[in-house]
């Protein structure tokens, strides 16, 4: 593959780089990769619910279990963090004007730990879900498997903690002295909330991780209830680390989407103030709504309100996001290239999935639609809707500055529209197979319930046209990476304007551009 | 601009009013017909309809909001030929000359 057409490199002095945009394309060519190899196994689960009773595709529950695991397991952490640490490797050194990220070195020991910890994943291929609950996790769970898992999570854990601790440091201590913090652009902003909550939240699972191998290994008994420990417990630990992280999944792509709503616009953001002040803030309430996943197991009734207001303080700094993208492209004159698709797609499915989550966060409501398929609907509208939506958006804008070719924007377009039209057809739909009473994660479903058989069979087709929009997305990347036309690095979209950051860090000298 | 930000917080202001109007007369409702049969499953039902329509008012909203920007500020539009002021600038993102120091 042709990577950097003007100063063409050999693959290994990439590989073994520790230079910040060179290990943010190692984490992108990873996360992407996963990316694929993650919407196959969803291919798979989709096409067997297509029909009630059928095996002919996956043959038995445990593997269709493992299957919607390493699924999970992959999207999150495989895909989801590492392609944010790449564009924040990519970016934020630039946008903070130093030369590199604080430590470079410790940078791409983080990288390393990725497809490290992907390998367990994958080779164990583990049954529990991706949330590992216990006792299942702790008793019944097989073999090497669930240990694999266990391990394979816990290099993952460790590599964010690394570079976590890196994008802190550069953004606070390496900054430019004359760039005042409230000054650095919205994406670096968003890359030190999600460092700062990755540092609080992840000791938790880190120590829920330790928890759960000790147990199965039989010399604690922590969430065993048979050696007197309590599995609610691990939901706590779990939850603790895992609401806030379904901040630090959301909160790049807005960052990425502050970047791309502006330039597409060509006009100034409408408020820098408010996007901090909404990161701030969503980055603390994040740690205040762990409760809303456990109101099913006999919590109180006052411990339930506190975790529902806490969930719906969310509401405002999320509108103001959306208020201050809207207020940005009014009076502007939008291109709407890929990036700038992506982005407003992201824009309207980030508002539909968090208005379901509001449903969700109302105790009565959640009781309704709790372990059901609306969750599964809710977490990929989220996951698929806004972040890689997100991702996608930016992925098509660094594209040109980091091979020196373009895509194709016939083929990008054509990659949004399915992928649009994809996401709403599984994913509202999923909402309504919950609505309907479908259990989530299950095998096979009774055929005498036509409705679920109607469901499922849209939601199928929906995932097929999903996926149809990312064949064209990896046509993209892969083809036109070598045979697309020389973009004008100066200038790749047409837009005006001097400052790209993307091209400034062709320069390993970019200080200060 | 500021009329339209005017209406929308005066419209979010309503939004969580009117839930709270309603709550206040069927907790009036309850306190007079205490120890009668509460059918959970309506109740529930209820609010769902309830917050329903609440977040696709709001959805309508800011989704039409998005769709006349898409539509009125595309750069293909006719009243769009003509450059904004910012696209003079060096960098319109930040609406800043270079000397001004950029981003």
């Amino acid at each position: 593959m042709v990577l950097e057409l003007k100063k063409p490199r050999p693959v290994w002095q990439i590989m073994f780089s520790t230079h910040h945009t060179d290990v943010g394309l190692l984490y992108l060519v990873t996360g992407l990769a996963f990316l694929f190899m993650a919407g196959v196994l969803a291919m798979l689960i989709r096409t067997h619910l297509f029909f009630p009773g059928q095996n002919f595709l996956i043959s038995d529950s445990v593997t269709f279990n493992r299957i919607f695991t390493v699924h999970g397991l992959t999207m999150l952490f495989l895909f989801a963090l590492p392609v944010a640490n790449g564009i924040g490797n990519y970016l934020v050194p630039i946008m903070v004007r130093y030369k590199d990220m604080a430590y470079p070195k410790l940078n791409a020991i983080a990288f390393w730990m990725n497809p490290i910890g992907g390998a367990l994943l994958w080779l164990g291929f583990s049954d529990t879900s991706w949330v590992s609950y216990a006792p299942y996790s702790v008793i019944r769970a097989p073999g090497p498997a669930a240990d694999m898992m266990i391990f394979g999570l816990k290099i993952l854990g460790i590599s964010s903690i690394l570079s976590s601790v890196n994008f802190v440091v550069t953004i606070l201590k390496c900054k430019h002295p004359d760039l005042p913090l409230r000054k650095v652009p919205l994406f670096a902003w968003s890359m030190l909330t999600v460092s700062l909550m990755t540092l609080v939240a992840m000791p938790s699972y880190a120590a829920a991780l330790i928890m759960l191998l000790t147990d199965r290994l039989g010399v604690s008994g922590f969430f065993n209830p048979t050696a007197g420990g309590d599995p609610i417990a691990y939901l706590h630990l779990f939850w603790f680390t895992f609401h806030p992280e379904v901040y630090i999944f959301l909160l790049p792509a807005i960052g990425m989407m502050y970047e791309l709503i502006p330039r597409f616009s060509r006009k100034p953001l409408y408020s820098q103030g408010s996007g901090v002040f909404a990161f701030v803030m969503l980055g603390m309430i994040g740690f205040a709504s762990w409760g809303h996943h456990m109101y099913s197991t006999g919590m109180d009734f006052t411990t339930k309100v506190v975790f529902m207001i806490g969930t719906l303080a969310a509401v405002p700094a999320s509108g103001m996001h959306v208020f201050n993208f809207l207020a940005t492209m009014w009076g502007g004159r939008i291109k709407f290239a890929a990036p700038m698709l992506f982005s407003v797609g992201g824009i309207a499915l980030f508002f539909s999935a968090g208005a379901g989550g509001v449903l969700n966060s109302a105790m009565p409501l959640d009781f309704i639609s709790h372990g059901t398929y609306w969750v599964v609907g809710h977490m990929h509208l989220f996951l698929t809707g806004t972040i890689a939506f997100g991702f996608v958006g930016m992925v098509y804008y660094i594209f040109p500055f980091i091979t020196g070719r373009m895509y194709n924007e016939k083929l990008a377009k054509i990659h949004f529209i399915m992928m649009l039209w994809g996401t709403v057809q599984v994913f509202f739909t999923q909402h309504l197979l919950g609505l309907e009473g479908m259990p989530r994660r299950v095998y096979d479903y009774p055929a005498e319930y036509s409705s679920w058989v109607q469901l499922n069979q849209i939601a199928t087709v929906g995932a097929w046209i999903l996926g149809g929009g990312f064949v064209a997305f990896l046509i993209n990347l892969l083809y036109y990476s070598s045979k697309g036309k020389e973009a004008n690095m100066d200038d790749p979209f047409g837009l005006g304007g001097k400052y790209y950051y993307p091209h400034t860090a062709k320069n390993p000298h970019h200080i200060g551009y | 601009m500021k009329r339209i930000i005017a209406v929308s917080i005066i419209a979010l202001i309503a939004l969580a009013l009117v839930p709270q109007i309603h709550f206040a007369h069927a907790q009036a409702a309850d306190e007079k017909s205490a120890k009668q049969y509460i059918n959970l499953r309506a109740e529930v039902w209820n609010e769902f309809f309830r917050m329903t329509t609440a977040a696709f008012t709001v959805g309508a909203v800011v989704s039409g909001t998005m769709i006349w920007l898409v539509w009125r500020f595309r750069e293909s539009h006719p009243k769009n030929k003509i450059p904004t002021r910012w696209e003079k600038l060096d960098d319109p993102t930040t609406g800043t000359y270079e000397k001004e120091g950029g981003h």
